[in-house]
C-alpha cells in the first residue's frame, strides 16, 4: 500500500493541486475556486462548531434538562433569516457576480479574427480520436490546402486560439486541464471555446464526456510552441499538406465553412 | 380531515395473500426494504469492482475476479467497466435508494405516522412493488445478454445510447426497466400524495405531521410530476433505438433526418435534478425528526423547516440547466440557471440552522439513529457546500465531468441518503419487526461507515480538483494523472473498509430479526402516533383512529406531570408557564 508510505515527499494536498496553468485566464477559475472554497470552509466550520460543540455541551450527561422552545419566537426567526440571508449575500451573490464578470469579460468575449491575432482551429471528435484542422495558406476552411492533424494539436504562445468544434458520432467533451476549460462537442452542432497558452511544452487533451468503451483512451497531445517554432512547424506542414492532401480523400473532407 | 376511505380490511389468511400479493402497507414496506437492501449489496459490489480497477489497473479483482471475468484472467475489461459504472449508478439511484427511502419508509411511516389504517389505494401499492420487481428482473437480465448491459452511463446521453454507440439490446432493456420503474414510482407517488391529503387522523393539520411525512410527501409530489418526464424521455430513446426515429440523432449517422441529442439532456435533467431532491427529501425529513427526538427537545422552527423543504422542492424544478453548462446553452439560459441554482442556498441554510438549533441546549442521547442523523448533517454540509463550485459556471467549466462532481453528488445523494436510511432503519426496526437491533454493533457500524465514507468521497473531491475526469477505465493512461495514484489507492482501500463494515449491519439486521430483544411499544420514548400502538402493529394498525391534539415534537415541557418527558400526539398539550 504505497499510500501509507509517509516518506513520500509530496503531500496529498500538493498532489491534488490542478495541473500547471498555462493560459492567461486559467487563474480566474483557480482563484474563484479558491475564493469559493474559503467561503465554503468558513460556513462548514460554523456547521461543525454547532454540530460537535452542541453535541459536547448538551449531551445527556452534561445537560439533563433540555430547553423547551419551538424556535419560533421572533428572535429565533430573525436569527434563522439572518443566516439564510448571510449565506446568500456573502457566498452566492458574490461568486455568481464574479463568475458572470469572468464570463462576460473573458470567456464569452470571443476574439475577432479580423481585428486581433487569432489562430482558428476546427475540431472534430469521433470515437475515439480528435482531429484538428488549420485553414492553411488560403485562410479558408474546407479547402484542399487545409492542414489536418489527428490527436496532435500544436499552437503558438501569445496567440488567442479560437476553436469551433463538432462531433461525428457521439457527444465528446474537449477538455484541456492545463487551461481549465472544457466544452462539449455535439453531433449536429458547432460549439466554441477560446484560450491561449503561454508556456511552451507538451500537455494532455482529454475527452471528458463518456463516449464509449475506449473513452479513457481518447487523448490528444497539445504542443505549445514559441511563436517562431510554430511558424516553422506551420511552414513545413503547409508544404506537406499541399503535396500530400488528396482532394478525393473523404476522410479529409470534414471541414466546414467558418462562420461568425 | 379524515375524509378518506379508512375502514378495516379483513386480515389475509393465506401465505400468498399475506406475504406475496399483499395489500398491507407494512408488508409492502418490508418487501421494498428487502428488495432495496439486496440491490444495495449488488450496487455496492459494483462500486468495489470500479474502485479496484481505478487503483490497481490491470490487476485481477481478488477472490471473485476469476469467477466474474474468466476471459480476462479476473481483470475487469474496459467494456465491462463501462457497464459496471452505468449499472452502479442506475441500481443505486433507482433500485436501492428509491425502494429503501421512498418504498420502505414511505409505505411504513406515512400511514402509521398520520394515523391511517392503510394507504389510500392499497391495490395500487401492491402493483407498485410488483412493477418495481419486474423492472429489477429486466435490469438484471440485461447483464446476461451477449453484448452486455447498458454502458452509456446512468444518464444515457444519446447519441451514445442510440444504436450508434450502443448496439446491444442491453440499452433497450435499460430503457424498458427504467420505464417500468417509473410506472412503479408514479403509482407509489400518487398513492402517497393522496394518503397524506385524505387520511390524516382527525385533528392533524399539515404542520402537525412529523417532518418525516413532510419529506416523503414532498418527494411523492416531485415524483408524480417528474418521473413521467423521464418515462417520456426513455420512450423516445427506445423509439430511436428500435423504430428508426431520429428524435435524438444527429451527426454523420443521422442519414434519415436529424434530431438533437441535447434535447434528451433537457428532458433527462428536468427530471434528473428534482430526482436528487426526491432521493434526499425523505432523509432530510427523517433527520429533522430524529434530531428533535433524541435531543428531547421540540424541533427548532419546525414550520420553517417544512416550508424550506417545500421551497427547495419548488426551486429544484427550475435549476436543472446547471448540469448542462458545458453544452453551451445560450448565455441567457446559462446565467439564469446559475443564479437560480444559487437561490437554493437560502432554504438550505435555513433548515441547517434549524437542525443545529434543534440540538442546541438539548439533552442529547447518542443512540445509533441519532449518530447517523448527526452524520447526515456533517456529510450533507460538505456535499451542499461543494455544490457551490459546480453551480458557478466558470469553475464548473473546469470541474464538470471530473471526480469533483462524483465526490459532490456522492456526498449529497449517496452518503447523506445512506446515513439517513440507516438512521431510519435503526429507528423503525423495533416497530417494523417487534425486536430491537443490537446497539453496540450499530455503533461500530456507524463509525465503520462514517470514517471510510469521508475517505472515499473527500478523496474523490481531491482527485477531481487534480483534474481526473470521470468514467475512465484507466486514469494512468495520462501522464498528468499518474501523480494521483496514491489518493486513488486511498479511496479504494476506504471503499473496501466501508464495504466490510456493512457486513456488520447485515449480521445485526438478520440476527436481531430472530434473536433481538423484544421491543416495547415505544422504545425511544417518542410521541408520534406509530409509537402509541404495539410493535409490530396489528394488521389494521389502529383499533380506533386516533385523534391528534398536539404536534409531533413535544419534549421537555416543564409543565408535564406524567413522569414522562414527552407527550403523545393524542394528548392535549399541557399548558402553563414556561
Amino acid at each position: 500500500m504505497d499510500f501509507l508510505n509517509l516518506s513520500v515527499s509530496t503531500s496529498w494536498w500538493e498532489l491534488s493541486k490542478p495541473p500547471l496553468d498555462i493560459s492567461t485566464n486559467g487563474h480566474l477559475i483557480d482563484s474563484l475556486f479558491a475564493y469559493t472554497t474559503v467561503l465554503a470552509v468558513f460556513y462548514f466550520i460554523l456547521v461543525c462548531i454547532g454540530l460537535f460543540g452542541f453535541s459536547f455541551l448538551y449531551s445527556y450527561k452534561r445537560n439533563k434538562t433540555p430547553l423547551y422552545t419551538y424556535g419560533n419566537k421572533k428572535k429565533h426567526l430573525l436569527i434563522t433569516a439572518f443566516i439564510g440571508a448571510a449565506v446568500f449575500l456573502s457566498v452566492d451573490l458574490n461568486i455568481t457576480r464574479l463568475s458572470n464578470n469572468d464570463l462576460l469579460d473573458v470567456f464569452w468575449k470571443w476574439p475577432n479574427p479580423k481585428t486581433e491575432k487569432v489562430l482558428r482551429v476546427e475540431v472534430m471528435a469521433q470515437q475515439w480520436m480528435w482531429s484538428f484542422r488549420y485553414a492553411g495558406p488560403d485562410d479558408q476552411f474546407g479547402t484542399a490546402d487545409d492542414i489536418v492533424t489527428n490527436n496532435d494539436l500544436r499552437v503558438p504562445t501569445n496567440t488567442k486560439i479560437l476553436f469551433h468544434l463538432t462531433s461525428k458520432d457521439v457527444i465528446h467533451s474537449f477538455f484541456v486541464p492545463n487551461v481549465r476549460l472544457k466544452v462539449d462537442t455535439i453531433p449536429g452542432r458547432v460549439t466554441r471555446v477560446w484560450w491561449d497558452a503561454n508556456i511552451p511544452g507538451e500537455y494532455d487533451i482529454v475527452c471528458a464526456e463518456m463516449c464509449g468503451t475506449h473513452h479513457y483512451m481518447m487523448k490528444a497531445r497539445l504542443t505549445v510552441y514559441s511563436e517562431e517554432d510554430f511558424k516553422g512547424w506551420m511552414a513545413t506542414s503547409e508544404k506537406l499538406a499541399m503535396n500530400t492532401n488528396n482532394p478525393d480523400d473523404k476522410n479529409l473532407a470534414w471541414g466546414w465553412k467558418w462562420e461568425y | 380531515m379524515s375524509g378518506g376511505y379508512n375502514e378495516i380490511h379483513p386480515e389475509p389468511t393465506t401465505f400468498w395473500s399475506k406475504y406475496i400479493i399483499s395489500f398491507d402497507h407494512k408488508v409492502i414496506a418490508k418487501q421494498f426494504l428487502w428488495y432495496g437492501i439486496a440491490f444495495l449489496g449488488i450496487g455496492g459490489l459494483m462500486a468495489l469492482l470500479i474502485r479496484w480497477t481505478l487503483a490497481y489497473p490491470g490487476e485481477a479483482f481478488p477472490v471473485i475476479g476469476h469467477l466474474l471475468f474468466p476471459n480476462s484472467a479476473g481483470i475487469v475489461p474496459p467494456d465491462s467497466y463501462a457497464m459496471l459504472f452505468t449499472m452502479h449508478g442506475t441500481i443505486m439511484i433507482f433500485y436501492a435508494i428509491t425502494p429503501i427511502l421512498i418504498g420502505a419508509f414511505g409505505n411504513y411511516c406515512i400511514p402509521l405516522m398520520i394515523g391511517a389504517r392503510d394507504m389510500a389505494f392499497p391495490m395500487l401499492n401492491m402493483l407498485s412493488f410488483w412493477f418495481a420487481f419486474l423492472s429489477g428482473v429486466v435490469l438484471l437480465a440485461s447483464l446476461f445478454l451477449p453484448l452486455g448491459a447498458a454502458a452509456g452511463g446512468w444518464t444515457s446521453y444519446p447519441t451514445l445510447s442510440t444504436m450508434i454507440g450502443s448496439p446491444g439490446a442491453g440499452q433497450t432493456l435499460w430503457c424498458v426497466a427504467i420505464f417500468l420503474f417509473g410506472v412503479s414510482s408514479t403509482m407509489g407517488a400518487v398513492n402517497y400524495v393522496t394518503t397524506v391529503i385524505t387520511l390524516r387522523a382527525p385533528g392533524m393539520g399539515y404542520f402537525d405531521m412529523p417532518l418525516t411525512v413532510w419529506g416523503l410527501w414532498l418527494t411523492a409530489i416531485l415524483n408524480a410530476i417528474f418521473v413521467p418526464v423521464l418515462g417520456a424521455g426513455v420512450i423516445l430513446l427506445t423509439l430511436d433505438r428500435v423504430m428508426g426515429t431520429t428524435f435524438f440523432l444527429a451527426g454523420a449517422s443521422a442519414t434519415s433526418g436529424s434530431g438533437d441529442p441535447v434535447l434528451f439532456q433537457h428532458v433527462f435533467w428536468i427530471f434528473g435534478h428534482p430526482e436528487v431532491y426526491i432521493l434526499i427529501l425523505p432523509a432530510w425529513g427523517i433527520v429533522s425528526d430524529l434530531l428533535s427526538f433524541f435531543s428531547r427537545k421540540p424541533a427548532f422552527g419546525a414550520k420553517a423547516t417544512a416550508l424550506s423543504m417545500t421551497s427547495v422542492s419548488v426551486l429544484s424544478t427550475i435549476v436543472y440547466g446547471h448540469h448542462m453548462f458545458t453544452t453551451q446553452m445560450s448565455p441567457l439560459l446559462t446565467q439564469s440557471f446559475m443564479t437560480l441554482t444559487m437561490t437554493i442556498s437560502i432554504p438550505s441554510a435555513i433548515f441547517f440552522a434549524n437542525w443545529l438549533g434543534t440540538i442546541w441546549k438539548g439533552s442529547i442521547r447518542f443512540d445509533s439513529p441519532m449518530l447517523f442523523s448527526l452524520g447526515v448533517v456533517f456529510v450533507f454540509g460538505l456535499g451542499g457546500l461543494t455544490g457551490l463550485h459546480l453551480g458557478t459556471v466558470t469553475t464548473d467549466l473546469y470541474l464538470h465531468d471530473t471526480y469533483f462532481v462524483v465526490g459532490h453528488f456522492h456526498y449529497t445523494m449517496a452518503a447523506s441518503v445512506l446515513l439517513g436510511g440507516y438512521a431510519g432503519i435503526y429507528f423503525w426496526f423495533p416497530k417494523m419487526f417487534g425486536r430491537m437491533m443490537n446497539e453496540t454493533m450499530a455503533k461500530i457500524h456507524f463509525w465503520g461507515t462514517m470514517i471510510p465514507l469521508n475517505g472515499i468521497f473527500f478523496g474523490m473531491l481531491m482527485v477531481g480538483y487534480g483534474g481526473m475526469h470521470r468514467r475512465i477505465y484507466n486514469p494512468f493512461v495520462y501522464d498528468s494523472l499518474k501523480r494521483l495514484m496514491p489518493i486513488n489507492e486511498m479511496i479504494t482501500v476506504s471503499a473496501i473498509l466501508m464495504g466490510a463494515f456493512q457486513i456488520i449491519f447485515v449480521i445485526n439486521f438478520l440476527w436481531s430479526l430472530y434473536k433481538g430483544k423484544k421491543a416495547p411499544n415505544n422504545p425511544w420514548n417518542v410521541g408520534t402516533l406509530e409509537w402509541t400502538i404495539p410493535s409490530p402493529p396489528v394488521h389494521h394498525n389502529y383499533d380506533v383512529i386516533p385523534v391528534v391534539k398536539c404536534g409531533p415534537h413535544e419534549f421537555g415541557n416543564p409543565n408535564l406531570k406524567t413522569g414522562r418527558d414527552f407527550q403523545y400526539q393524542t394528548e392535549e398539550l399541557v399548558q402553563g408557564p414556561v
